[in-house]
């Protein structure tokens, strides 16, 4: 008997669609059980510190932002998600509202929003409008997921990456008297390169491309979601290239 | 142009993304700001209050446009806003004005006695009342893209949401244990909807869209309780500002939501509310007098 080595990946559960990133999870690891066979994978929902301090690895769901952030704050759990995300043996990954929480800087949050700063990149919420201008669309993310070439993509209400913060501290300055820029309050910079996965190009025919995938160092964000997807490529490949060479190699 | 399929994922992709929070019934700015401050993932924006509504006993409409745009303006949540039951027209100028969410509301006076709008003709995603499982599978054949079981709104008394959600799940474990096509057949013919739909629910175990409760939540522990018994969020509409603190009732409703299996911290969400909305018992207005009767 091979003894296997204990994997927990927790889902942010305060409010959103936490339960579909956990169906996706726990239905890719069954059917592909000979990847996995090294490995006892535990897929949990975190609404307290003592679920998240159980976590190798921590997926924060899509939402209302602003509810998630409010929830965060007022039953004491950002100080120990700030925590999470600064320990760099772990994996973070948000989608939609999740990547909006991971943000550095936020060009339209609300007031008191709060945000935990992993990735060094501006953010801004509904970025393609209302509900009417939510879409879905045949994406290739073959450049960093193989053989990945038409992933049906469902953006909602759904926020993009402005600009990537080079030298974060820097930017602080600059934007600090801008009406409705959120700063994280969170001390820890991530000091990896910031890479852009995938932009939309030229959306809406005007010239400028839209970033809607980031990675720097053990935090992945995506402006859309794979939970609504129908095919767990995107939940395998972060278990891939993740969570399990974070956990391999802590 | 997105296709229809494609369209639905999208619309009852929102309501995914809604779950485990708290929409909140708002008739001006303000009270838009306060909920969205509270936690709210969402506000329904309307001119009165259901409590109020039923006290009227005026012809309830859709809200003025323009109260709806100012709350539009003043969040950065969904909002959503309701139109009379059957009264495509009212939704056409609600879809027009952008809003992210129609609920076609019993709450309003029906425009239509015997038809509920076609809410596969929209791009702009539909709530609809149910109060057991026939009505819900018509309302999502029709295109809802999420359901709310009814309660009775502007009551303050939880008993008829908690009757409502109950039937539902009793009917969807009936329709499980059915074995033969012929049942099953005749079920679908009885609920007015496509045996594929019935067959979806069966091998689900749920609705195939989300199902938030309604009608009647007044407290943290109401809505602890309706997210026990299995409803992905809660709708709160006169129980918080027919209270005499409703930021903090507020607050607390949605503390409760996330951690509605958590005693120790529905104690703390409980505690030193101010006084709740006074209600109406259920068994004091009579069955033809109440709002969850509405709907064909």
């Amino acid at each position: 008997m091979t003894t296997s080595k204990s994997v927990v990946i927790g889902v942010l559960a305060l409010q959103g669609a936490f339960r579909e990133h956990i169906a996706y999870f726990n239905e890719l690891i069954q059917q592909n059980p000979n990847d996995y066979a090294d490995y006892e994978f535990n897929i949990i929902e975190v609404k307290t510190k003592e679920d998240l301090s159980q976590c190798d690895s921590l997926v924060i769901p899509g939402g209302e932002s602003t509810s998630i952030s409010y929830i965060a704050e007022r039953t004491h759990l950002l100080p120990h998600l700030y925590e999470f995300i600064a320990d760099e043996s772990k994996s973070v990954w948000g989608t939609c509202a999740g990547m909006i929480f991971l943000s550095r800087q936020l060009l339209n949050g609300k007031l008191n929003q709060k945000i935990l700063g992993g990735l060094n990149v501006e953010v801004s919420r509904n970025a393609f409008g209302r509900q009417l201008n939510s879409f879905e669309q045949p994406l290739d993310f073959s450049s960093f997921i193989p053989g990945c070439t038409n992933f049906p993509t469902v953006f909602i209400r759904a926020p993009v990456v402005t600009r990537i913060l080079s030298n974060p501290v820097h930017s602080q300055e600059e934007d600090h008297h801008k009406q409705g820029v959120i700063m994280t309050e969170n001390p820890y910079v991530n000091n990896a390169s910031v890479e852009v996965l995938y932009s939309l190009k030229n959306y809406d025919s005007q010239d400028h491309d839209l970033i809607v995938a980031v990675k720097q160092g053990h935090i992945l964000g995506i402006s859309f979601h794979p939970e609504l997807a129908g095919d767990y490529s995107f939940h395998k490949w972060f278990i891939d290239e993740f969570v399990l060479k974070r956990k391999v190699h802590s | 142009m997105a296709s229809s399929s494609s369209q639905f994922k999208i619309n009852a992709g929102l309501a995914q993304m809604l779950k485990g929070g708290v929409i909140m019934d708002v008739v001006t700015a303000e009270q838009a700001k306060i909920a969205e401050r509270a936690g709210a993932c969402a506000v329904m924006a309307l001119e009165k209050i259901p409590a109020d509504m039923r006290k009227s006993g005026q012809v309830c409409r859709m809200s003025d446009p323009k109260m709806i745009k100012e709350i539009i303006e003043a969040v950065s949540i969904p909002v959503m806003a309701k139109c009379r039951v059957g009264h495509f027209a009212e939704a056409q100028i609600l879809e027009a004005l952008e809003v992210d969410y129609i609920d076609e509301s019993e709450v309003l006076t029906p425009a239509d006695k015997q038809l509920h709008i076609k809410k596969n003709n929209f791009k702009v995603p539909f709530v609809c009342g149910a109060k057991d499982l026939g009505e819900a599978l018509r309302r999502i054949n029709e295109g809802a893209a999420m359901i709310r079981t009814k309660g009775e709104a502007g009551t303050g008394d939880v008993s008829e949401a908690v009757k409502h959600i109950s039937q539902i799940r009793q009917e969807i474990e009936e329709l499980q244990n059915l074995t033969s096509e012929v049942e099953i057949e005749a079920l679908a013919k009885k609920y007015r909807v496509p045996v594929s739909l019935v067959k979806e629910v069966k091998e689900l175990g749920k609705l195939p869209v989300v199902n938030f409760a309604a009608g009647g939540v007044a407290t943290p522990a109401d809505a602890a309780l309706l997210m026990q018994l299995g409803c992905e969020g809660i709708f709160v509409g006169s129980g918080i500002f027919k209270s005499s603190n409703p930021e903090k009732l507020a607050r607390a409703i949605v503390n409760a939501t996330t951690h509605y299996n958590d005693p120790k911290k529905l104690l703390e969400y409980s505690t030193d509310l101010g006084d709740l909305m006074g209600g109406i018992a259920i068994g004091t207005i009579k069955t033809n007098e109440r709002l969850s009767e509405i709907g064909w």
